[in-house]
């Protein structure tokens, strides 16, 4: 039954099916397949903070319209460092025609130490307006702490299976010169294995009684392995293993050797197991396939979602990139980087190909200020005729059905503006340049924020605001603090004024937080010039002298960029830009390291200031 | 599924502890809690009542007659998680400082979600206590417009899933968690509130009258701007037209929902709806920038004042005259004022519960409960003290009566006896010391008295109610207070004779045990609240030898190939084969090591630091460069590792290594400041190179070393 929306309640009533621990192994069979079906595959994420809710206590630790893509990124690290993911929604569809075809998933997430290995996260944060938040939507926290799908990163998975490697699948390489205790070990396995193997395929035994069948079982040390005969090998060296993996290849086909783990993971003993015949054989190594792919299940759990998209190829579509695939990095791959150029490099080998929908709206011209998603659909909705509809094929069978469909909006947001770029290459006449989807392909937007002021919760329709994109070299920025007083930019405004000739020229002052305010100015160079009297306060006199004895200090954005390096993310930006300054000598080493790509990313060093 | 059946359990108890009768005749009824029915050991079914934001309030005012009634208060707390990372677990070799250092990054980090509470107050009539536990859910919100406890907790993983495996409510507690303040941060919000009153009585009312700016707009807002102009301007003009009733004639101008004509405080005035916050500042910037350049509308006022339901309201008024304008700033002010303060008196929320206990000097019975105990003052009255004493004594200062039951249970001898040496964890002690509560229907042929307790329950309803189960704060409350009542009567407390004054906290019997808690599991010392002083107890057998932390170095940033037994051996190779007591990881990127004598601490950081400076063979063929592979080994004195303990990054790092480099630890190895030994380092020097050669002066050595004991004696 397919479920055509329509209207207003075009996303609150389609049902999105909703995935925990307990189905989520039927669940992973279908997404495969819906993934392998559809063009694209949109994602959106539900976390437990990412310091983009109004943090009064470090409002600047949230990305920024002055962060460069580097500072953006190591903001971003930060978060998806404390934080944690709780709910993963998928969502593969295609583009046919005037339809968008769905197929919703919302994963519950918990990381639960399933294997008792201390991974994927032994704490992780919580943001408290960020929950109440999310509980005032109706968010089922028990759904996700109780029945959320663990997981391991890729990473985690390899130093786990370190831990404790039970791996059946033992790659024979033969042992270059055995030694003679070895050729004893092999010979006495060998006769063994014969013998055994041998009264196993006595059919004569069948006559025997009961009491002779179980004694002779003692003897032999035989023990069943289902309905199979097994015996086991004992060891006490992975050499011995690879040892009797030789062996048994020599003796005959029919025996399937297991490598039986102890509980540190180092080999204990080999099971030999005896097949009937080669189908047999094919039938006991498909099973061993099957409970090792359930291990690995159990294992990577919810990742392996993460690794049917990426090795599918398709193109995924996420709003704020940049946030979301720091998290599916941090949570499903490895560790983060240190660098941006890294992060995409590294990410590459991920997903081949990621369009941000907020890049996607900021290149989209009138698109440009749309804050949310809503609000970029309510706009499309008002200003261009896009016939869309949205078709959900599969119904969700029960439970709160509209949990994580934010990921339908996404995806039909997506559909639309590739219609509507579609029209515009094609006529040519809408749009300054016709771009396709495809040229958006693998740009992350840092999430633009705007500064709020506190209280100014309720500016939904301001989403839409002047238009002015201004680009400004990191060169014209400068933060200031030790302003004693002052509390508003106004204020701080005129009060600059009065300091310095460089402020006649036009600039811009903002507070970061309470304790520190950035400077743009139009005029290039007037940072510099600032700067340097600054530091020669010998020699300029008046109000300026008069406050940099009081406290007044100016740096570059060098030491904003050294702050979010260094990860001094603790206090407030003063303090954090104090101590990054008085670590200039003993930083020697790493600054050189990285002055070195510095200058080549100085000359793109651009920002949007937009949203200052 | 699991769930379903725990709950069944639950709910299917409740009903047999209270017949349907008892119910209609009395609704507020007595159930003997030995009535209850079991389900296999110590499992008791007992309804817990639940207490969130909906029910807070009535229950708030019911306890503060039970609270004052009660003999003694047990409580029991549930956190989101107990150590941030696996190097801050309690571990033998913590010095008492770095103990606390450790306690008190617990209760920074992590979040209270659950307040078991449970009076006990004697029935002479009954000759029973009677209980009343209560179970509170607690969630740092953020509450209205006062900044909210925390933003920002830690949960641990393993906490939350153990949590959950006992079928907490995490929708109960973020959704309907009650909030708090601390006493610091009430105080804070207040001060707040009476500044911003003050500035605005005093005239600084931000930035609007001296620096008002009209920002360069679009057209769009330069159109609304003059609408609104025109609109306040024929407003105003009815108003002074019609002044005796300017809502009814005035009706012509303004019939719109967004321009709703009131009275506020006997004035007229425009209640602004619908508008967009920006469109709301373009009309507050009309209004005050045409007083003040033309000075046309100054008898209109702009306000922005809080309504019902916590919305605010913006309006503008009219007033007659400058003086009048004043009056009503003046009692808008004082408006915003009164309801700030409510505001912030509804934020406190949980902590009148704290301000009860405080005020009433009840006798608080916990167990195990130091850790308990400093979440409550971190939560409740302000930040940790940064030393152990401080923070004793301002404990005893605020809750001046404080009993452990595990430390009563573990240092009576005859309790001890009963208990036949079993652990110590609660329920095991409930079980075994209360097993006419635990498990009421075996039977019971000891001659041993039992103190009867019975559970009182009000207002039964379904939905209010938690099931009872093990590590419900509620439960184990009142598991706790019973533990406390039967171990008094052990002790020789008979409740039947002093019935009429029972002053537990000053009785004879349990003065020895008041006041003393003990820190962590492992320590073997307890802390004496009333005196911050902290000492060994007889009672906890220590498994270990005493330890001399000033034998002890700390080194960290090691391969992670390298295991204990290879560091020991690698240590011992230079500096002697009894030279290395034990090395300890803390986990696998740090590790102690104790020597056997003091100044071997500084001959191993020397001998590190001066193979790191030398590029030569030596350096690498030296024993001692297998622990410096990877080069970021790092090495320092005990007094480093509480250093880094003390550090209080709000993102904790889960490896040591990662915690150190967090806080800006460059340096490789720091050598022990030397203040005497100055003359002997050069000395020393020569000797580690050829070391293993002088083991004579041990002796001489032994009389400088301190132990820690003797110093905490000497205080």
């Amino acid at each position: 039954m397919a479920a055509v929306a329509v209207g207003k309640a075009r996303f609150a009533g389609v049902p999105v099916k909703q995935v925990t621990k307990s189905n989520f192994a039927a669940a992973i069979h279908q997404i495969k397949a819906d993934i392998e079906a559809a063009e694209f595959v949109a994602i959106s994420t539900r976390k437990t903070g990412d310091f983009s809710s109004s943090s009064l206590r470090h409002p600047w630790r949230r990305v920024l319209p002055i962060d460069t893509s580097e500072t953006a990124y190591l903001k971003s690290k930060l978060a998806a460092e404390t934080f944690e993911l709780l709910q993963f929604a998928v969502c593969p569809f295609s583009i046919r025609g005037s339809k968008v075809v769905a197929f919703p998933y919302n994963f519950h997430l918990f990381p639960r130490d399933e294997l008792t290995l201390g991974m994927p996260s032994y704490s992780f944060a919580c943001q408290t307006s960020f929950l109440a938040s999310m509980a005032r939507e109706g968010f089922d926290f028990n759904a996700c702490i109780y029945d959320g799908i663990s997981y391991l990163s890729r990473v985690e998975e390899t130093k786990a299976r370190e831990r404790k490697s039970g791996s059946w699948m033992h790659t024979v390489t033969s042992s270059q010169n055995p030694s003679v205790a070895d050729s004893i070990f092999k010979e006495r396995i060998k006769s063994r294995v014969t013998h055994w193997r041998k009264a196993c395929k006595d059919t004569s035994q069948a006559k025997d009684g009961s009491l002779v069948q179980s004694l002779r079982k003692l003897v032999l040390g035989g023990e069943s392995y289902g309905s199979r005969p097994g015996m086991s090998v004992d060891i006490c060296s992975e050499k011995q293993a690879q040892l009797v993996f030789e062996i048994l290849e020599q003796i005959s086909d029919d025996l399937v050797p297991i490598l039986i783990p102890d509980n540190g993971g180092q080999p204990k003993a080999v099971r030999v197991v005896l097949t009937s015949s080669e189908e047999d054989k094919k039938l006991l190594l498909t099973e061993l396939q099957n409970s090792e792919d359930e291990q690995n299940l159990k294992l990577r759990g919810f990742r392996q979602v993460i690794d049917l998209i990426s090795s599918s190829h398709k193109t995924i579509v996420s709003h704020n990139c940049l946030h979301d695939f720091t998290f599916i990095h941090e949570k499903f791959l490895g560790p983060l980087p240190e660098t941006v150029a890294e992060f995409m490099c590294s990410l590459r080998l991920l997903f081949s190909n990621v369009v941000d929908l907020n890049h996607l709206l900021k290149e989209f011209g009138p698109l440009r200020k749309a804050k949310n998603i809503p609000s970029a659909l309510s706009y499309l909705k008002r200003q261009y005729f896009v016939p869309m509809e949205l078709e959900v094929p599969e119904q969700a069978e029960d439970g709160n059905k509209s949990h994580g469909n934010n990921v339908l909006k996404l995806a039909f947001l997506f559909a639309k503006l590739n219609m509507l770029l579609k029209n515009a290459s094609s006529s040519r006449s809408a749009l300054e340049q016709a771009k396709s989807i495809e040229d958006y392909a693998n740009i992350f937007n840092p999430a633009s924020l705007t500064l709020h002021e506190p209280g100014d919760d309720d500016d939904d329709e301001t989403g839409w605001q002047i238009d002015t994109t201004r680009t400004v070299s990191t060169d014209n920025i400068l933060f200031l603090w030790g302003f004693a007083g002052a509390t508003s930019s106004v204020e701080l405004k005129h009060r600059l004024l009065q300091i310095h000739p460089v402020f006649v020229g036009d600039f811009d002052v903002h507070f970061v937080d309470k304790t520190c305010a950035v400077v743009v100015f139009e005029r290039s160079g007037s940072a510099k010039i600032l700067l340097k009297d600054m530091l020669s306060v010998d020699t300029v006199s008046g109000v300026l002298r008069a406050m940099v004895v009081e406290g007044f200090r100016a740096a570059g954005y060098d030491a904003y960029k050294k702050v979010c390096r260094l990860g001094l993310w603790e206090g407030d930006l003063a303090d954090s830009l104090e101590i990054a300054l008085a670590e200039t000598v003993e930083d020697l080493c790493s600054l050189s390291r990285t002055n070195t790509n510095e200058i080549r990313w100085n000359s793109e060093m651009m920002i949007d200031l937009n949203d200052l | 599924m699991a769930l379903s059946g725990f709950r069944a359990f639950g709910s299917r108890a409740i009903p047999q502890t209270i017949t349907s009768s008892q119910y209609r005749h009395l609704h507020r009824f007595l159930s003997s809690a030995t009535s209850t029915t079991t389900s296999g050991g110590s499992g008791v079914a007992m309804a817990v009542k639940k207490v969130t934001l909906s029910n807070f309030c009535s229950v708030l005012e019911d306890l503060r007659i039970r609270i004052r009634e009660a003999d003694f208060v047990a409580i029991d707390l549930e956190m989101t998680g107990v150590t941030s990372a696996p190097w801050r677990d309690s571990f033998e070799f913590d010095r008492s400082d770095v103990r606390y250092l450790k306690v008190k990054d617990s209760a920074d980090k992590f979040a209270v979600v659950q307040f078991g509470l449970c009076t006990f107050r004697w029935d002479a009539c009954q000759g029973s206590f009677i209980a009343h536990p209560l179970n509170f859910y607690i969630f740092p919100r953020k509450e209205l417009s006062v900044e909210g406890p925390t933003n920002e907790f830690l949960c641990q993983t393993t906490s939350i899933s153990f949590l959950a495996k006992y079928q907490f409510d995490f929708n109960a507690c973020i959704h309907e968690g009650i909030s708090y303040l601390s006493k610091t941060q009430e105080e804070e919000a207040l001060q707040n509130l009476c500044s911003a009153y003050e500035n605005v009585l005093l005239g600084f009312s931000g930035e609007s009258e001296e620096y008002v700016e009209i920002p360069a707009v679009r057209t769009a807002d330069v159109f609304f701007t003059e609408r609104m102009k025109i609109r306040l301007h024929e407003w105003r003009e009815n108003v002074l037209k019609y002044p005796e009733d300017p809502i009814l004639k005035g009706n012509d101008c303004g019939q719109n929902v967004d321009f709703q004509m009131v009275f506020f405080k006997m004035h007229p005035a425009i209640m602004l709806n619908g508008f967009t916050s920006h469109q709301l500042k373009l009309i507050q910037l009309t209004v005050i920038a045409v007083q003040v350049l033309r000075k046309y509308f100054k008898d209109l006022l702009y306000l922005c004042v809080s309504g019902e339901n916590c919305s605010s309201q913006k309006l503008v008024v009219y007033t007659d005259s400058e003086e009048d304008r004043a009056s009503l700033m003046q009692e808008v002010k004082e408006d915003q004022l009164r309801s700030g303060k409510l505001k912030i008196h509804s934020a406190v929320g949980f902590r009148h519960v704290i301000d009860l206990l405080m005020c009433e000097e009840k006798l608080i019975v916990g167990h195990n409960c130091f850790l308990d105990i400093a979440h409550i003052y971190k939560k409740f009255i302000g930040p940790l003290p940064s030393s152990m004493e401080g923070f004793a004594l301002s404990v005893n200062k605020i809750l001046p009566h404080i009993i452990d039951t595990k430390h009563l249970i573990s240092s009576n001898n005859f309790i001890q006896y009963l208990m036949k040496k079993k652990n110590k964890s609660l329920s095991s002690a409930f079980s075994l010391l209360c097993p006419q509560l635990s498990s009421p229907s075996q039977n019971l042929a000891s001659t041993r008295s039992f103190v009867k307790v019975d559970v009182q329950a009000d207002e039964l309803g379904s939905s209010s109610w938690n099931s009872g189960a093990k590590h419900e704060a509620g439960f184990d409350a009142f598991m706790t207070g019973c533990v406390f009542a039967q171990a008094c009567s052990h002790l020789g407390i008979k409740f039947e004779q002093d019935s009429l004054i029972m002053d537990l906290a000053r009785n004879d019997n349990l003065k020895s045990y008041i006041n003393i808690l003990y820190p962590s599991w492992n320590s073997g010392t307890v802390i004496d609240l009333r005196t911050g002083a902290e000492s060994p107890v007889s009672c906890y057998k220590r498994k270990y030898p005493k330890i001399e932390f000033s034998n002890i170095a700390l080194i960290w940033g090691f391969s992670s190939k390298l295991k204990p037994k290879d560091m020991e051996e690698c240590l011992c190779k230079v500096f002697g084969t009894a030279s290395v007591i034990s090395v300890f990881f803390l986990d696998r990127t740090a590790a102690l090591i104790q020597f056997n004598k003091m100044e071997l601490v500084n001959d191993f950081l020397v001998l590190k630091d001066m193979l790191e400076k030398d590029d030569g063979p030596v350096s690498v063929l030296h024993p001692l460069a297998k622990l410096l592979e990877g080069g970021n080994t790092r090495a320092a004195d005990y007094n480093t590792y509480r250093d880094i303990c003390s550090s209080s990054t709000s993102t904790s790092r889960i490896l040591f290594a990662d915690q150190a480099e967090a806080i800006g630890i460059r340096w490789k190895t720091k050598i022990r400041p030397a203040c005497k030994e100055t003359s002997e380092l050069d000395s020393l020097k020569d000797s580690v190179s050829e070391h293993q050669s002088d083991k004579n002066d041990s002796e001489k050595q032994s009389q400088h070393q301190i132990s820690f004991e003797e110093m905490l004696n000497s205080l």
